[in-house]
């Protein structure tokens, strides 16, 4: 069986992080996501895989190529105007030679392969099937009703009224059939789920771990935790430097060309990428993921932080709760104020919009190209937008 | 629905029968069978019961031979005895035969063969059939030819494989309506209801599509087409599933698969015959005492029951758990004991009906499993239809013994004269809207009960609470709670807190409020009592509660809000959710949820 991947949508929502990547491109506890959805792919038996991109482009066929280092056969199509969902699986027809295939959203994480017991469900009844999922809020998604055979009996795209339904977990395995319901429906993917479900049958396996679909800054933080909180073991490349004496706790993973100087902590989870240099005495708290080339300065703490590479932090700083962008500079003694004076939950600006997060803790968002001088202090859910200089902030 | 397998090969195939049959015991587990070729010819041993039990009665691991055939049955229609569980011998016993489906004009041939001087040992279609193959087989002298002969003359839905004395080389089967699937390994091969059967040999299969019957050897397969007669290619299919999950359909446990089953258990416990439950209404009408009798959750459901023959017609029948019945009720001659047992087999329950007998007493049970030792022991039964459950824990099974006590309880009281037929008619028309309501609950509040487990899920301790009915549902509650969670859960009666266990209460303690609908003036303020003086305690409270209920909204911690319902049904709404509840924190404590430690389905050991 094929899969189609589409990664081709810019998202404002997630500003200052999509300017120079796609959603699939974030990296979250190491990786990008896509990396993870391709890796259980291939573990679930696909090799013949289609991506549908637009959107810097240039990024994913940069690192994943022909697919070749995950044993994939990866091909590319473009999606040459952001005309929805619906839209880009259409460009995928001809490629599909009217055979099932699996359809993958880009920018969901789970935690587990769900392409398994997908798979499994769909050689019982080889009809269409959804993943269905559980999340913290069902507002996003499209809440489905399900019948005692498992059948979606009906789908409420966005729910005016507070319910809690299983949403669509942006994986499907379709028949060839779903592009003339599409045809019929405009391109609409949601138009062709209706029909599917009214006219036909749209089977639905239940996703009962970790699924994160995501949309704002804050939820690069989550996948991250997602992923960690499943590792079980360290792992130590063996050309990492220990300088004297370094702590290390739990499941760190630390890649190859690492160098750490004495009187550092490391606590896991958490991971450091090729080629990071820490400097002395700095503390690593679980659910940090410091991406490869960055360089952290004496005496820092970093706490469940993504930095996605490439970046410096100055000494004496603290990054808390907080996601940096790759090629940022920040001076030293950067203070992230990670919580409101009261503990209370936290909301974030996004397009204009005040957006609760629900998060009582939570930190800056820092995007790629920053510059920011020594000696600040960020408030809770700052946002700092791409390439944004700011001078050293002088007091005398 | 039915198991078949068969299997062929160079070694004795006793065992690997054994085991593809209870590989598929969760599609019928009421009565099983092996039919086997040796020297002596076919040798059948058969009985009622499941697998094990069979094996160990039947000594079926004696048996002998290189090829065999075998069926486990779940009956829908007609009896489980041993004569009609499969497989089934042709009248001279030289083909047997092991059948899934429904042979739909069985009665006609039936009466035809009849005539023809046959004697049939059992009321099965599927006898109907293997002796349509001998009678074929005296014409043609040829295995398949008789086969295909008797083939043409049945009309309906089957899957069958056939095993004759005439030819210990192969073995038949066809395939029409019901799923067969024939698995490829090596010098020897398989042919089951589903892959189930043979999994652990092989991995390779071949689907039979409708009106496709197959010759099998040792060593090759041919498929072809019953009509035309000639071969087919088809391909062979690699698997590469583990056995658990393919059952289970996109379910990831049994249990959440049999809690989105409810409302289908509910329209079936609904749509058992009135004659029935008007039968059970008049027996306890007649008794001078009647009790009723369960053990685990069917000793709460039988609280719940107690509770709904109060409200609806003034009786109290006392319900006993089942191993303490003896030592409590002296039970005479001329009253009524009612048990509740989802397997039949229950120990306990068995011997506390045993005893009532002995002692003259009239009996009835609800029971889920047919052809069971209490639905054959009983005067009268009542077979609740709810499907096999397979989770250790029951959810469904559960449901629609309540409900069937509901609806005896409303016959009971209309019978007493305690509701009119207005009020008799406006709660049954209640009940005729039930399954719908909760197919909707339950797909639009998973995700609240989803995420309060989620933000429950370390708790260590837990209190149910509630008045009225909603006691026993409390105490039902927690028994899930304890049974799949393995966490600390006590049910009790919300007023019963203040007298002793009110000590226990500090913010780590967790109650769970089962809240009645404020209509129900009396039990709604007891409840709220109950609530705040834990609230004053600093306990922290969870709920469940309905609509409209500012007094609830505002003093519990955590809860989830119930839309309005009829009072008669809201209590079974409350405890559907809560085994939602059990199941999710389940799931976020990793547990062995469709068979949790220490327990098994079926109670059968004293």
């Amino acid at each position: 069986m094929k899969a189609v991947i589409l990664a081709a949508n810019p998202s404002r929502r997630l500003s200052p992080f999509i300017e120079h990547r796609t959603k699939p491109m974030i990296r979250v506890a190491g990786g990008p996501i896509l990396e993870y959805t391709l890796k259980s792919l291939h573990q679930a038996g696909f090799r013949e895989i289609l991506m549908v991109v637009n959107h810097e482009q240039e990024g994913i066929r940069a690192h994943f190529g022909s697919g070749d280092h995950l044993n994939l056969n990866l091909e590319y199509v473009v999606q040459e105007s952001p005309k929805g969902i619906g839209n880009a699986l259409w460009t995928c027809r001809s490629w599909l030679e009217n055979e099932p295939f699996c359809l993958v959203y880009g920018d969901v994480l789970t935690d587990g392969n769900p392409f398994i017991p997908m798979l499994d469900a769909y050689s019982e009844s080889g009809q269409d099937l959804a993943l269905v999922t559980l999340p913290a809020s069902s507002s996003e998604f499209g809440n489905v009703y399900l019948d005692p055979e498992m059948r979606i009996s009906k789908l409420v795209e966005k729910p005016v009224e507070v319910q809690a339904n299983y949403v669509f977990a942006g994986m499907f395995i379709l028949h060839s059939e779903i592009f003339s319901l599409l045809e019929k429906n405009g391109q609409s993917m949601s138009g062709a789920f209706q029909s599917l479900i009214q006219d036909s049958v749209m089977k639905a396996c239940l996703w009962e771990e970790g699924w994160i679909d995501i949309i704002y800054p804050w939820h690069i933080l989550e996948a991250n935790q997602l992923l960690m909180k499943s590792w079980d073991e360290a792992r130590i490349d063996q050309s990492v430097e220990l300088k004297g004496r370094v702590q290390i706790d739990g499941p760190v993973v630390i890649e190859e060309g690492v160098r750490i100087e004495s009187g550092t902590v490391l606590k896991g989870p958490c991971f450091i990428g090729k080629n990071c240099y820490i400097g002395n005495n700095v503390l690593i708290r679980s659910h940090t993921a410091l991406g490869p080339g960055s360089i952290v300065g004496y005496g820092c703490e970093l706490k469940n932080s993504v930095v996605f590479g490439a970046s410096d932090i100055g000494r004496l700083s603290f990054l808390g709760d907080s996601v940096l962008g790759e090629n940022t500079q920040l001076g030293s003694g950067l203070t992230t104020v990670n919580h409101s004076p009261d503990y209370s939950p936290i909301s974030c600006q996004i397009d204009g919009k005040k957006v609760q997060t629900g998060l009582a803790k939570l930190g800056a968002f820092i995007g790629d190209g920053v510059n920011l001088g020594a000696r600040h202090t960020l408030p809770p859910a700052c946002i700092i937008p791409v390439g944004k200089q700011i001078p050293d902030n002088i007091t005398l | 629905m039915c198991g078949i397998s068969g299997i062929i090969d160079q070694k004795p195939v006793t065992r690997n029968l054994l085991t593809s049959i209870a590989n598929l015991e969760y599609r019928g587990y009421d009565s099983c069978g092996m039919a086997m070729l040796n020297g002596k010819g076919i040798e059948v041993r058969k009985n009622t019961g499941g697998v094990e039990e069979v094996r160990s009665r039947e000594k079926l691991d004696m048996m002998t031979g290189n090829l065999g055939i075998a069926h486990t049955r779940w009956a829908t229609h007609g009896g489980v005895t041993t004569e009609n569980a499969h497989p089934h011998l042709s009248q001279n016993g030289e083909f047997a035969i092991v059948h899934n489906g429904i042979i739909s004009n069985y009665q006609k041939l039936r009466e035809r063969l009849i005539g023809e001087g046959l004697e049939f040992r059992s009321t099965t279609d599927t006898e109907v059939f293997v002796n349509l193959v001998e009678e074929a087989f005296a014409q043609k002298n040829d295995v398949l030819g008789a086969f295909l002969e008797a083939l043409k003359q049945i009309q309906g839905t089957y899957s069958i494989v056939l095993l004759s004395s005439h030819d210990p080389e192969h073995l038949y089967c066809v395939k029409q309506d019901s799923p067969l699937i024939i698995g490829l390994g090596e010098g020897c091969n398989y042919i089951g209801s589903d892959i189930n059967a043979f999994l652990e040999h092989t991995r390779k299969a071949v689907v039979l599509d409708d009106g496709e019957f197959a010759v099998i050897s040792r060593e090759r397969y041919e498929i072809s087409d019953v009509g035309k007669r000639e071969e087919r290619e088809k391909s062979i299919l690699q698997i590469d599933w583990d056995t658990e999950t393919t059952k289970k359909g996109g379910f990831s446990h049994y249990m959440i698969k049999e809690i989105f089953d409810e409302p289908q258990t509910a329209r079936q416990a609904l749509d058992v015959p009135q004659e029935q439950i008007k039968q059970l209404a008049e027996m306890f009408q007649n008794a001078p005492h009647a009790y009723l009798m369960g053990v685990g959750t069917t000793f709460f459901i039988c609280q719940m029951a107690q509770y709904l023959f109060s409200s609806l017609s003034k009786k109290y029948f006392p319900a006993i758990s089942s191993d303490e019945f003896n030592g409590v009720v002296p039970v005479s001659s001329g009253e009524l004991v009612v048990a509740v047992s989802q397997s039949g087999e229950t120990f306990d329950t068995k011997f506390s009906l045993n005893v009532a007998h002995e002692m003259g007493a009239k009996t009835a049970a609800i029971v889920n499993v047919m052809g069971s030792s209490i639905s054959r022991m009983v005067d009268h039964v009542i077979m609740q239809g709810s499907g096999p459950e397979i989770c250790v824990v029951s959810t469904k099974a559960a449901l629609a013994q309540a409900l069937l006590l509901l609806r005896t309880a409303l016959e009971l009281g209309y019978k007493e004269g305690c509701l009119d037929s207005k009020s008799f008619q406006s709660h049954q028309k209640e009940l005729e809207s039930f399954p719908e309501l909760i197919s909707i609950l339950l797909n639009e509040k998973s995700g609240f009960m989803r995420n309060l487990a989620r933000i429950t899920s370390s708790v260590q301790n837990w209190i149910f609470l509630g008045c009225g009915i909603y006691y026993p549902v409390a105490m039902e509650s927690a028994l899930k709670m304890k049974e799949v969670t393995y966490l600390h859960a006590e049910g009790m009666p919300a007023g019963f807190l203040k007298h002793g266990t009110l000590s226990m209460i500090e913010e780590s303690v967790h109650s769970l409020f089962f809240v009645p609908p404020p209509a129900e003036v009396d039990l709604h303020n007891r409840t709220i009592i109950a609530i705040e003086e834990i609230k004053t305690r600093g306990g922290t409270l969870v709920g469940l509660y309905f609509e409209g209920d500012s007094q609830a909204k505002s003093l519990l911690d955590h809860a989830v809000e119930l839309p309005p319902v009829p009072s008669l049904i809201a209590p079974f709404v409350q405890m559907i959710l809560a085994q939602m509840f059990a199941y999710y924190t389940a799931l976020d404590l990793k547990r062995n949820i469709d068979k949790p430690r220490n327990l098994a389905k079926s109670v059968t050991v004293g």
